[in-house]
């Protein structure tokens, strides 16, 4: 016998060892047993599908993946066979993003737990690579992944404010050359009724301008691409935001902590109706060349501390 | 447990005036699949046919034999696969003097 105890977690459901939550778990979705409410987001219209704005018109349907590549066959997830996967089309400047609607019983610390990974699409095409080549480990696929992005939209009714928070993984930028920062964004998404009251349209979905955001304190980093576009790693992400303070709190990737508390959140100077109460999550990868980009996440555990 | 289901838009009202092929769809998990191909407007002397394809890896594709339509016109129209392994798509011929389809595309996929 060893000195080591089983953890807490790990003795109840050995699939909740790997998280670290708040003190109720609103939900848990094994990406093993379906998608779990992720579903496509879709912008506002009136009935006619033409009257979409461009910008989310297109933002692609939630896929389960056993992460099955041209060299191996089935990866499989972290716990299982499926992780739900998304995917862009291969066109520069696409996203695909999913949402899971709920509302929120108080307002106060939500923390959103996943293990994840990422790739660009495997091309045979050499003509979108970047100058360096392939040199028996560094693979010109990891420039082919632009960015993905952790969001969510919290609305506080008629008489209340509306606000997202968002962090962003840039990869690269659309020259191609690695940035490997985490972001947050600084300006407010334009949403349908801002166009229809004749704001531009934006080419970023969550922001005014496409540099409307600043580096977040302490996340330059590198992720563990791992050489080729068939092998994947699962990082741990844990996202801690205030629905209270209209913040975020703390952002926590592999071993990195990110204090998140001084970081303005832009909150929108005009109300929303219909949306009292609102507690969305929201999740997006978005590619910067005609090269589908994938974000896969083996499941999800939200917690808060109501 | 009941059975899975799931829907998928895979082309939401778009126009097209040349053949294209919807977007890889991983579905291993499903025993069958019905598109349901909507079509809004079909101009005169455009003939428009669909060929499902499957995939080992979502990046080499073939035709599934036998599950193909000649798509007759504008309406809601279906067509259905089993045994796809795990990648469908759906290849879409557009052709004419001037091709010119404007439709949305589902895949209803169930366990």
């Amino acid at each position: 016998m060893d000195d080591v105890s089983p953890a807490p977690a790990a003795a109840g459901d050995v699939r909740l060892a790997k998280f670290d939550p708040l003190s109720r778990v609103l939900f848990f979705d094994d990406f093993d047993e379906g998608i779990n409410g992720w579903c496509e987001l879709v912008g506002n219209h009136d009935n006619n599908l033409d009257n979409i704005r461009p910008l989310v018109r297109d933002l692609r349907p939630a896929q389960l993946s056993t992460c099955t590549f041209f060299d191996i066959g089935t990866h499989g997830s972290f716990d299982g066979v499926y992780s739900l996967k998304l995917a862009t089309r291969p066109r520069v400047n696409h996203m695909n993003q999913l949402i899971k609607r709920v509302s929120y019983v108080r307002r106060g610390l939500v923390r959103l737990e996943t293990w994840f990974t990422y790739k660009a699409e495997t091309v045979f095409d050499p003509s979108p690579t970047s100058p360096k080549q392939w040199d028996g480990n560094y693979h010109p696929v990891e420039a082919m992944f632009g960015d993905f992005c952790f969001s969510n939209d919290v609305n506080d009714g008629p008489d209340g404010k509306r606000h997202h928070c968002a962090l962003r993984y840039v990869n690269t930028d659309f020259e191609g050359n690695f940035v490997r920062k985490w972001m947050y964004k600084t300006s407010l998404q334009v949403t349908t009724k801002m166009q229809l009251a004749g704001m531009p349209t934006p080419t970023d979905y969550h922001t005014v301008q496409p540099d409307d955001w600043g580096e977040v304190p302490g996340g330059a980093f590198s992720l563990c691409h791992n050489e080729v576009p068939t092998k994947i790693n699962w990082n741990y992400l844990s996202w801690t935001f205030d629905t209270d303070a209209r913040r975020n709190v703390e952002l926590r990737v592999n071993d990195r902590t990110m204090d998140l508390r001084d970081l303005p959140v832009p909150v929108y100077d005009h109300e929303y109706y219909g949306c009292d109460r609102l507690l969305n999550f929201c999740i997006d990868v978005r590619t910067h060349l005609p090269v589908r980009n994938f974000l896969f996440l083996d499941s999800v555990l939200v917690s808060v501390d109501w | 447990m009941l059975r899975r289901f799931h829907t998928a838009v895979l082309e939401k009202n778009e126009t097209y005036g040349k053949a294209f092929d919807t977007e890889p769809m991983e579905c291993g998990w499903a025993s069958e699949a019905t598109w349901f191909l909507r079509v809004a407007e079909l101009d005169a002397g455009t003939t428009f046919r669909v060929q499902a394809q499957v995939s080992p890896d979502g990046l080499g594709w073939c035709d599934k034999e036998g599950v193909a339509l000649a798509v007759p016109g504008i309406g809601l129209h279906q067509l259905e696969v089993r045994h796809f392994g795990g990648w469908l798509r759906l290849r879409c011929d557009v052709r004419g003097d001037a091709p010119r389809v404007k439709l949305t595309v589902y895949l209803a996929l169930k366990e």
